[in-house]
């Protein structure tokens, strides 16, 4: 390489005292001095191979194609892989759910959860309502049976803000906050509850 | 050989130094109160400019432009005379230089909690504080230039290497980065959109960190670390070849911040393959710092300054490694939008920036003043504090960040999101949060002890304003050098030849963005934004709701899953700028406004949220910004609005901007009579109708047909 200075003879270098390393003689600037020291050979070497990872890298992409740095293709990889594991799966699945109120203690309380986490942003935690409708009163919009409320939040009734919870919770977690609604919240009385919406039951 | 004597004036330097410990107080206080923000989202209250929105661009801004900036002018100010052996070529245009920074500073301080912003990160400054920083900035230049060219040294040391190749750069960046066309006086839009900005943007932003928090201070350290240690160099060699290296490669390295996105694959790959190329050269700056200190590590034992050297450097090195692992793409898809960048980000501010300003204050602080440094004990205290306070800043957040990335993507059995609510995730972290506030709040302790340190040594001694020294004058060039010791002879070209490496790796990323249209696919469905959703756009970013929420959807079937369709480049091509976002605090709000998605709300659930999120969600940490609900929209720029819009591009109708008012109104009035229907009182002309309806439109153009 043109830095290795071919320019410097002996009689341009001193010697450090305490590394006995060659300083370079007129290399000064406001008393600081240079050593002639070369470039650690594993550091030189990491940086060989870093560029090396460059190059193989960029030969998989414009040259090899790999799916791996092509993004639209790594995004179908991933997808269709699940989607073969979710067919694969669907055939112990397709037994049909029954919508039936749950009154156990651990469906009530797993529907609790449920509400707290995900309906709460809308119908309060003390299900008073706000955004969404009161869930504690009398008085529904969409009916008031255990199918109503799982088909509600099944397909949500999306021109009122309402959205269906088919796609992120799952069959049994829909029928536990339903249940929950219809058991524990209906009949109490939350801090601040919203006027009445719909049809009296 | 005749001795000639002159003088160094020591003024700007202390000038600078003083400026630098208040801004460095004053950023990490706001830094200290976003962190508090975080976990106490009421804090802000009513009070629009103490939002986190507004101050979070604050703090980032104080610490690198103020904090950072100011303390390399000082090492600057004091190391450049005395490495060439002349004064600066001129003190007004270094006191021009001062007081202009500051001005800027101030002028940030200001705009920022007002508003005012242009929405890009580290680059949020409106357009005529933008004026004002480049000519201040070539007052700065033009005054190293002709202490250059009037110096007695024949050769200059690498310290100022990269003094230079800081200054040459950081023009080039800042100016590109900021063309833009303003609306009115205190507003603009950039000339650039969506994922052309995205990318424009962070090859300034990761060069901001290169060249501004990075090769400055490399030069910092050049300087100090051997003048403390009374050592050499380690090496001359490893200086020419990681300088060189370094600010190469350093400039392909931005669209490491675009991983996943909507950045064309090429792109993004040089963005890997540079930042990986740039640990070597990276660390061949740490070995040359540490191994400097050979012979000296007895003194290292005793001395705060080399400690806080050492702490500076040994971060760099880490931070340094780190970065390129998190360019890798398979990290980068957990870690990014988490706090564990964050956690990065503060082990290179924190340790390197800081340890560095802190050390060589230390150091220059009793040397200017003629006197000890007051107490070694408290500057060792100082040490240990801001050391144990960094790692309780960032081991916290690097636990944040895996945390909340496995969450993100972790499915149930049957196939669901198991954590389909966003909130569960950020409650899962915020004792994190409460961790990094503490050691935000040790290491602000620390910088406290610091300035009752610099304090009380000032006052112990006396300010040498003159400092005398003498020097042959410059000798001719030796012959037979070799070539790059010929160029350390030639300042300026050395500069030039600077400026020609550092513009290969922007033109080649930056220009066929533009020129090959196959890298921004056109989506016909894609339209332009009305008025009313314009105006609610400059509203989201005026409310800096960008630094919490990306709009950026990652090809992830986790991302897809929870937010729609991953974002494609064409749908951004009317963001003016692009809201990306860099950070997921909250969730990604690419496609808010598309009914069929599970993040979709209703109008009435947006404007609770806004006024009052913890009235839907107690343990939410999004701000209130119950402001919103009460000022009047400001239309008076909206036609000019439209008219730069039209300027840049963007097909609205033939003199669109006389109807665009009307326009607004209407649409105004249809969602206002909504949320009136839904019992919310609230007035047609209020900004935050604005707001929802930009809110609504998100995404929503290439979901019509489903």
């Amino acid at each position: 390489m043109a830095i290795e200075n071919k320019n410097l003879h002996n009689e341009d270098y001193e010697y450090d005292t305490l590394t006995n390393e060659r300083l370079i003689k007129d290399h000064d600037y406001d008393g600081i001095r240079e050593l002639d020291n070369d470039l650690p050979p594993w550091w030189k070497w990491l940086f060989y191979l870093t560029i090396i990872f460059a190059v193989v890298y960029l030969i998989r992409l414009f040259v090899v194609h790999s799916d791996d740095l092509i993004q639209d293709r790594e995004f179908a990889n991933e997808m269709s892989g699940y989607e073969q594991e979710a067919t694969a799966k669907g055939g112990s699945t397709a037994t049909a759910f029954e919508v039936k109120l749950l009154t156990d203690d651990a469906s009530l309380a797993a529907g609790k959860e449920t509400f707290v986490k995900i309906c709460a942003a809308c119908h309060l935690v003390d299900g008073g309502g706000l955004v969404g409708p009161n869930m504690t009163d009398n008085y529904w919009i969409h009916g008031n049976t255990v199918e109503d409320l799982y088909n509600t939040s099944t397909n949500g009734v999306i021109e009122k803000g309402m959205l269906p919870y088919k796609d992120q919770l799952s069959d049994q977690k829909r029928l536990e906050v339903v249940s929950y609604i219809l058991v524990k919240l209906q009949g109490t009385t939350p801090a601040n509850p919203k006027a009445p919406q719909g049809i009296a039951y | 050989m005749e001795l000639q004597k002159f003088t160094y004036d020591n003024k700007l330097t202390k000038l600078f130094m003083l400026v630098t410990i208040l801004w460095g107080v004053v950023g990490m206080l706001v830094g200290l109160t976003v962190a508090f923000e975080l976990i106490f989202p009421g804090m802000s209250g009513e009070i629009s400019w103490l939002s986190f929105g507004r101050l979070r661009p604050l703090h980032t801004n104080a610490v690198i432009f103020a904090f950072v900036g100011n303390g390399f002018f000082a090492a600057i100010y004091y190391s450049m005379p005395r490495l060439l052996k002349t004064p600066m070529f001129s003190k007004a245009l270094g006191l021009i230089h001062f007081w202009g920074w500051q001005l800027i500073i101030v002028a940030a301080a200001i705009s920022y909690p007002l508003g005012l912003t242009q929405g890009k990160e580290y680059a949020e400054l409106i357009w005529p504080i933008d004026v004002l920083v480049v000519l201040i900035w070539v007052v700065f230049g033009l005054n190293m230039i002709l202490t250059l060219v009037k110096r007695r040294v024949k050769h200059i040391y690498v310290a100022i290497w990269f003094y230079m190749a800081t200054w040459v750069t950081i023009a080039v960046l800042y100016i590109v980065n900021n063309i833009q066309v303003p609306t009115s006086f205190l507003h603009s839009y950039p000339i650039y959109s969506g994922i052309q900005d995205a990318l424009v943007q962070w090859w300034y932003g990761h060069n901001a960190v290169a060249f501004f928090l990075t090769t400055p201070v490399l030069g910092m350290m050049y300087y100090f670390i051997p003048k403390a240690a009374n050592r050499p160099v380690y090496s001359y060699k490893l200086s020419i070849i990681h300088f060189w290296a370094l600010i190469f490669l350093y400039i392909w390295a931005g669209p490491h911040h675009l991983l996943y996105s909507a950045l064309p694959d090429w792109a993004q790959a040089l963005g890997v393959v540079f930042s990986v190329m740039l640990i070597a050269p990276s660390w061949g700056g740490m070995i040359n710092g540490l191994l400097t200190l050979r012979g000296a590590w007895d003194k290292v034992r005793e001395d705060p300054v080399l400690k806080m050297f050492v702490v500076g450097v040994t971060a760099y090195g880490m931070s340094t490694f780190e970065g390129p692992m998190l360019s890798l793409k398979s990290v980068n898809a957990l870690s990014h939008f988490t706090d564990w960048t964050i956690a990065h980000v503060h082990i290179g501010t924190l340790g390197w920036n800081s340890m560095m300003n802190f050390g060589m204050i230390y150091w220059m602080a009793p040397r200017l003043f003629k006197t000890k440094l007051w107490s070694v004990k408290l500057a060792n205290t100082h040490f240990w504090i801001a050391t144990l306070g960094m790692l309780f800043f960032s081991i916290p957040l690097y636990f944040a960040g895996f945390t909340q990335a496995l969450m993100w993507k972790e499915f149930t059995a049957e196939g669901y999101l198991a954590y389909p609510n966003f909130l569960e995730t950020v409650t899962q972290i915020l004792p994190m949060y409460s961790l990094r506030a503490f050691g935000g709040s040790l290491y602000f302790i620390g910088a406290l002890l610091f300035v009752v340190n610099i304090w009380k040594t000032m006052t112990a001694g006396k300010f040498a304003r003159y400092e005398d020294d003498e020097a042959p004058a410059k000798p001719a060039a030796k012959p037979g050098e070799g070539w790059h010791r010929k160029l350390e002879g030639r300042p300026l070209q050395l500069t030039v030849a600077a400026l020609v490496v550092i513009l290969i790796g922007g033109i080649v990323e930056i220009v066929p963005m533009y020129l090959v249209k196959s890298n921004v696919p056109t989506i016909s469905a894609v339209k332009p934004y009305t008025p009313l959703e314009l105006e609610g756009r400059d509203i989201y970013i005026r409310e800096g709701c960008y630094l919490c929420h990306s709009q950026m959807i990652r090809p992830f079937r986790s991302e897809v899953v929870r937010y729609g369709d991953y974002t494609k480049a064409g749908e951004t091509v009317y963001d003016f700028p692009f809201q990306f976002g860099s950070k997921r605090t909250g969730p990604d709000l690419a496609r808010e406004g598309v009914k069929s998605l599970p993040n979709y709300k209703p109008d009435s659930w947006h404007y609770t949220h806004l006024v009052d999120p913890q009235q839907l969600n107690p343990e939410s940490i999004m701000p209130p910004h119950p402001w919103l609900a009460e000022s009047e929209l400001d239309v008076t720029n909206t036609p000019s609005k439209i008219d730069v819009m039209t300027y840049l591009g963007v097909p609205y109708p033939e003199g669109y901007a006389d109807q665009a008012v009307a326009d607004l109104q209407a649409q105004a009035a249809i969602i206002a009579q909504g949320l009136r229907d839904a019992g919310i009182e609230v007035e047609d002309n209020s900004e935050i109708i604005a707001l929802i309806a930009y809110l609504q439109r998100l995404g929503t153009d290439v979901y019509k047909d489903k």
